[in-house]
């Protein structure tokens, strides 16, 4: 356990980029900018490059990174929990979703 | 600022000085093995049981290649499957090229004493021209003339908050400068197109980006699949990326923010200078030959680098006529195939240096390049083969 940090690329962002190897239980430090940094507990492993949930996200909202729209929670996201493919769902381009209606 | 280059008949500027023989074949190819300084290329596709659509997109890779600033004379034989297309035609081929004030010679194997006969006279013809290149020498010419390509690839999340980033500051130093850059992989635009539709220089070029995403988008859809089970790639999955909204997003980073000029096809030359988003697949064997036809006398990959495990070799890839730099800001794939590496930007990650920073580094490594400095997949022989991304289908 230590301080690691993470980098948010907007100050809309709901997701942060890891930029260390994260264990669960590490402390995360997210730069913003002319503000003091934010502090979060990690709950999951976070690989460096992936991203880590800046505060609790419940299922459907919206993830930003970039001040933009990355897709939706699939299920309900904790704060300082690994934001992936297993709990974020793409809205863009999805032929699945499409043919089954949705 | 400025590079040194070569000066070509109709005002352009050349970072390397190639004899380009063309079409692909028997014929090309043996010239090549048998003469230094020429270049070919090879490709599944020749246009044979093509649509007129897609031919015409395979002659306009041909002319644009043979056009290139960076190709000094031109050899184009008739012996192609595809030759007898209207489109294909060596005479045509060469005419256009011509236009552009080069030497092109046509070798023709029914009058130049057939395979052999075609393969000797080019062979003899592309040693003369080899030659007559040679006594060019380069020129101080200002920085203007750089006519840049960026793709990004293998994408992880270094990729966005980093690499692209200072992509897009090396971009928008060229525009400054007068130059001319492209960017393109419309799939990887979806997500980012309002984005980027903003940046268009007039409403019609608005239209164009965001028409252009939506037929991606539909033919996406039309699939009846999850778009993530086709992209972002296993390799960007294994990077941190998470949607394709979210690849897009990071991936236009690498345009900058200079306002968009226009919207070309696949290998379509640009009618003026500045930013131009090429409406065209990702694929790094079929974007690279699109660019250089297009015009772009240096082509530049960022790489991420998730599911590059155990690549210390970065091959050349079918930019055919221009120097290609692989770039990272990765620091695990600078670690694992540094050698092969022209530019490492993973200082931004680390606090070390800005985007801006990094960007400013990078135009003076291309200035560099551009200069007669090989970039590091010049020094190998082997190039990928090149896939020329035609959409008709074949009959």
């Amino acid at each position: 356990m230590g301080v690691k940090r993470a980098l948010i690329m907007h100050p809309d962002d709901n997701v942060a980029t890891a930029i260390e190897e994260v264990y669960a239980g590490d402390e995360v430090e997210v730069p913003q900018t002319g503000k003091s940094p934010k502090i979060v507990k990690a709950i999951d492993t976070v690989p460096f490059g992936f991203k880590i949930a800046l505060q609790d996200i419940p299922a459907g909202q919206v993830i930003r990174k970039y001040g933009e729209p990355i897709g939706t929670a699939g299920r309900p996201i904790s704060r300082g929990g690994l934001v992936h493919v297993h709990n974020l769902e793409g809205t863009r381009a999805r032929g699945d979703l499409e043919r089954s209606g949705g | 600022m400025s590079f040194l280059g070569y000066r070509r008949p109709d005002g352009t500027v050349g970072t390397r000085n190639y004899v380009l023989v063309i079409p692909q074949g028997i014929i090309a190819k043996s010239i090549c093995d048998w003469v230094r300084g020429t270049r070919t290329f090879i490709s599944a596709d020749n246009g044979g049981g093509r649509t007129a659509n897609d031919r015409e997109q395979v002659a306009r890779v041909l002319i644009g290649l043979g056009k290139s600033p960076n190709v000094a004379a031109v050899i184009v034989h008739t012996a192609s499957p595809g030759g007898g297309y209207p489109e294909l035609r060596a005479e045509r081929l060469a005419d256009e090229i011509a236009a552009s004030g080069k030497r092109v010679e046509v070798l023709d194997p029914a009058k130049d004493g057939g395979t052999y006969g075609a393969i000797a006279r080019g062979t003899e013809l592309a040693r003369e021209m080899v030659y007559e290149a040679s006594r060019l020498r380069r020129v101080e010419v200002g920085d203007e003339h750089l006519r840049v390509a960026v793709k990004c690839g293998y994408s992880d999340t270094t990729s966005g908050i980093a690499g692209n980033p200072a992509f897009g500051h090396f971009v928008d130093r060229v525009v400054a400068a007068g130059g001319t850059a492209f960017f393109g992989e419309t799939t990887e635009v979806i997500g980012a197109e309002q984005t980027l539709a903003r940046r268009a220089a007039t409403p019609e070029v608005a239209r164009s980006i965001l028409e252009a995403v939506s037929r991606r988008e539909a033919l996406a859809k039309a699939t009846g699949l999850d778009i993530r089970t086709i992209n972002p790639t296993p390799a960007n999955l294994d990077g941190g990326i998470s949607s394709l909204e979210e690849k897009s997003l990071g991936a236009i980073h690498k345009a900058g923010t200079a306002p968009i000029q226009g919207v070309l096809r696949y290998a379509e030359r640009p009618g003026g200078t500045g930013l131009y988003f090429v409406d065209c697949w990702m694929g790094s064997l079929s974007i690279f030959t699109g660019y250089a036809a297009a015009g772009a006398n240096v082509v530049l990959f960022q790489i991420g680098g998730g599911g590059l495990s155990g690549r210390t070799l970065l091959e050349g890839l079918p930019s055919i006529v221009a120097p290609l730099l692989w770039c990272t800001a990765n620091p695990k794939t600078h670690a694992m195939a540094g050698n092969s590496i022209d530019f490492y930007s993973g200082t931004v990650i680390q606090g070390k240096e800005t985007p801006e920073e990094a960007g400013e580094r990078l135009y003076r490594a291309v200035l560099d390049i551009a200069s007669g400095t090989l970039a590091r997949s010049e020094t190998l022989r082997y190039a990928e083969p090149a896939d020329l991304s035609l959409e008709e289908g074949r009959f």
